[in-house]
């Protein structure tokens, strides 16, 4: 009886087991595809990671505030003024749509925040082949 | 291991600062829209009731889409989501 039930204990945790490792590797290989979407390599991770800590992604800033590449630093300004003119919870506008107007300008400030300082893993790569040399 | 403290030290500058900015907008919700729009950002976006009826929607949409129109120098992805938040309030 004893054994039957040792059994069943071991075959159960087995399972259980196999069942995790499999959810662990899908999980992997799922974030390992969204920074790959990303452009890969240390400046998708901190995409992803932008992404992460705005709670919106940069596709969706561009569009809320109607430009295409983060460089429109003059259409990002004008646009991002007048929309949260408009909308403005005095005039009877949406605070909702304020918020997202709020938060795309926040995720783009963010992006342009990035890309001027250089990712720190390629940054110290350079430093220790500097030191190599 | 012996990364161990590097790595925390690391991790520790990467928490979000609260500067004077994120305190600023701290009142604005938080985020993009959602992936999949519900009866309550719906009812946000129009800032009515979920409950309101139709006629209240339609005055509302009309009232925020007026100021909101690509025509008008708006954002299209946001008079999308305003077209959809009226859809699924009229349904």
């Amino acid at each position: 009886m004893a054994k039957h039930l040792v059994q069943i204990i071991i075959m159960g945790t087995q399972v259980v087991v196999k069942a995790f490792a499999r959810a662990l590797r899908q999980e992997i290989a799922a974030s390992q595809a969204a920074a790959h979407k990303t452009g890969g390599g240390a400046r998708g991770t901190q995409h992803v990671a932008a992404n992460y800590k705005t709670g919106i992604s940069l596709e969706e800033a561009l569009q809320i505030l109607n430009v295409e590449r983060v460089d429109q630093v003059d259409a990002i300004e004008r646009n991002y003024k007048y929309l949260m003119e408009v909308n403005d919870r005095s005039k009877g506008g949406s605070f909702y749509i304020q918020s997202k107007i709020v938060r795309a300008k926040e995720r783009i400030d963010e992006e342009l925040k990035t890309m001027k300082t250089p990712p720190p893993n390629s940054n110290s790569k350079q430093q220790n082949a500097s030191k190599q040399l | 291991m012996p990364h161990l403290s590097q790595r925390m030290a690391e991790a520790y500058k990467n928490v979000p600062k609260l500067n004077s900015q994120t305190l600023a907008n701290s009142k604005y919700y938080k985020g993009g829209f959602e992936p999949k729009m519900t009866r309550r950002e719906a009812s946000l976006i129009l800032d009515i009731s979920p409950t309101a009826s139709k006629v209240k929607v339609k005055q509302q949409f009309k009232k925020i889409m007026a100021v909101n129109h690509p025509d008008k120098g708006g954002s299209p992805y946001i008079a999308a989501k305003i077209n959809e938040a009226k859809d699924l309030l009229e349904k």
